[in-house]
């Protein structure tokens, strides 16, 4: 196996220029799922790989309660600097565990809490009106049904102070977009992308991309609702402006090398319609992305499983049944 | 009224701390919904299970006065308090709270919109002005 075992837990690198190249070309719903199944199996594989360290590179330590026929001299050749390898390996998955569960628990907790905020309003209603004055819209994914409390349905959070600043052709267009968040499932792409990020750092960028395009995917389906493409932009252009405590002139020296996501939302509802191809042809840049995209999950779940299969007939040999 | 004006329990503010600013708002403004007319202080203590001080309840309703969640009248030489909201109210303040205390309550509420800086404000005023012809102009130009 050689070097190879370690593919899966740097192939992440290549998450980056892929959700670049997606975000320019393909449909922000294409470019979401791609970037997120992509977040998902290069996660999992990282861990795999991470997993299967740790069994090679420890079960002889004394100490260890894995048999010590797991970690012949056989099976440690195959991994370069096992002993290290599987030490390290201990540490980082103990690091990945902790923080997906941190993650998951911060992400329900959120969810509960919000829901028991709304709960003195009318339930019944999707649309959640609060009298405050600063303006913010949330879409609030519903909860499931627990022991002793039926399941929530998702709702919508929006603040007078929203609701004021806004016409109503514009009101229209961010019901539209919340409620696409919601019937899109969003957060649970969004949650998905969140933990691949805990299993390995390098897909951190993903969290960002993924958070992006599926704002654009709101917005088009908006867009595709109120049958107004303008129409949607002065939306989001307008609650963002009204909803604006700018942090200062934070980093005004700087020249921001790009424009933050509402400005690049807004171009993009007023420039033309994304086509809604799934798959784009193979020799444009975004096809090119794709496949590249593709060559590596399947590089990096094919060098994973290779290693899991591998590693798990010399454990069979070795484990005296 | 009844109760002690200034007999705060010493044990009482101890306990208020622990149980977290935004709740005791929660509950003072929850009595306060109760109250069969504008009331004073000592009367919403009375209410709230007697385990409170008088100053804690005073601080609490200066503050709710402050958010704009209660307002207060002068009769005699105290005051007496109105919840200013119904319900719905209550559920903003909670709904406050949770936006406040959870810095990365985006990664699980979809905002509408995020944050802009300074820069991106100036790009994003130029863009409208151009999709709707100007600065005045605000009927739909779309297809």
């Amino acid at each position: 196996m050689g070097v190879f075992v370690f593919l899966p837990l740097v192939l992440p690198l290549t998450a980056l220029p892929i959700a670049r190249l997606a975000g320019q070309h393909l449909h922000p719903r294409s470019t979401t799922r791609l970037l997120t199944a992509l977040a998902v199996v290069l996660g999992v594989c990282s861990t795999l790989c991470l997993g299967l360290l740790m069994v090679v590179g420890t079960a002889q330590l004394p100490g260890n309660p894995l048999p010590d026929g797991w970690s012949d001299p056989e099976v440690r050749a195959a991994v370069p600097a096992a002993e290290f390898a599987g030490t390290a390996a201990i540490a980082a998955l103990a690091a990945v565990l902790t923080a997906c569960g941190t993650e998951l628990r911060r992400h329900y907790r959120v969810r509960s809490r919000t829901h028991q905020a709304l709960d003195g309003l009318p339930s019944g209603t999707e649309l959640a009106v609060l009298p405050d004055d600063s303006p913010y819209a949330y879409a609030v994914p519903g909860l499931p049904a627990r022991p002793g409390r039926p399941a929530r349905p998702g709702r919508i959070a929006v603040s007078r102070g929203m609701l004021h600043s806004l016409d109503s052709d514009e009101r229209r267009a961010l019901l539209a977009h919340e409620r696409a968040h919601l019937a899109e499932r969003h957060h649970r792409y969004q949650l998905a992308v969140r933990l691949a990020g805990c299993a390995n750092p390098l897909l951190l960028p993903l969290r960002t991309a993924v958070a992006f395009s599926a704002e654009r995917w709101a917005d088009e389906e908006a867009a595709r609702t109120v049958g107004d493409r303008r129409l949607t932009a002065r939306a989001v252009g307008k609650a963002a402006l009204v909803s604006r405590p700018t942090p200062g002139p934070l980093l005004a020296g700087f020249a921001a090398p790009e424009p933050g996501p509402v400005p690049r939302r807004v171009a993009a509802l007023l420039g033309p319609a994304p086509t809604a191809r799934s798959w784009p042809p193979a020799l444009t840049p975004a096809g090119l992305a794709a496949l590249v995209a593709a060559a590596g999950t399947a590089a990096s779940a094919l060098s994973s499983l290779n290693a899991a299969v591998a590693l798990f007939l010399v454990l069979k040999a070795a484990t005296p049944l | 009224m009844n109760g002690d004006p200034f007999g705060g329990h010493p044990d009482g503010r101890d306990r208020a701390r622990r149980r977290g600013q935004g709740e005791l708002e929660a509950q003072v403004l929850a009595a306060l919904h109760h109250s069969p007319g504008p009331v004073t202080a000592a009367w919403v203590q009375d209410h709230l299970g007697g385990d409170l001080a008088y100053t804690t309840v005073m601080t609490i309703l200066s503050r709710l006065h402050a958010k704009k969640a209660v307002t207060r009248e002068r009769v005699g030489r105290s005051y007496v308090w109105t919840p200013a909201a119904d319900e719905a109210g209550l559920a903003a303040l909670r709904m406050r709270r949770v936006l406040d205390s959870e810095s990365d309550r985006d990664a699980v509420l979809a905002s509408f919109v995020s944050a802009l800086s300074a820069q991106d404000e100036q790009l994003l005023r130029s863009l409208l002005e151009r999709a709707t012809g100007g600065p005045g102009a605000s009927e739909s130009s779309g297809a």
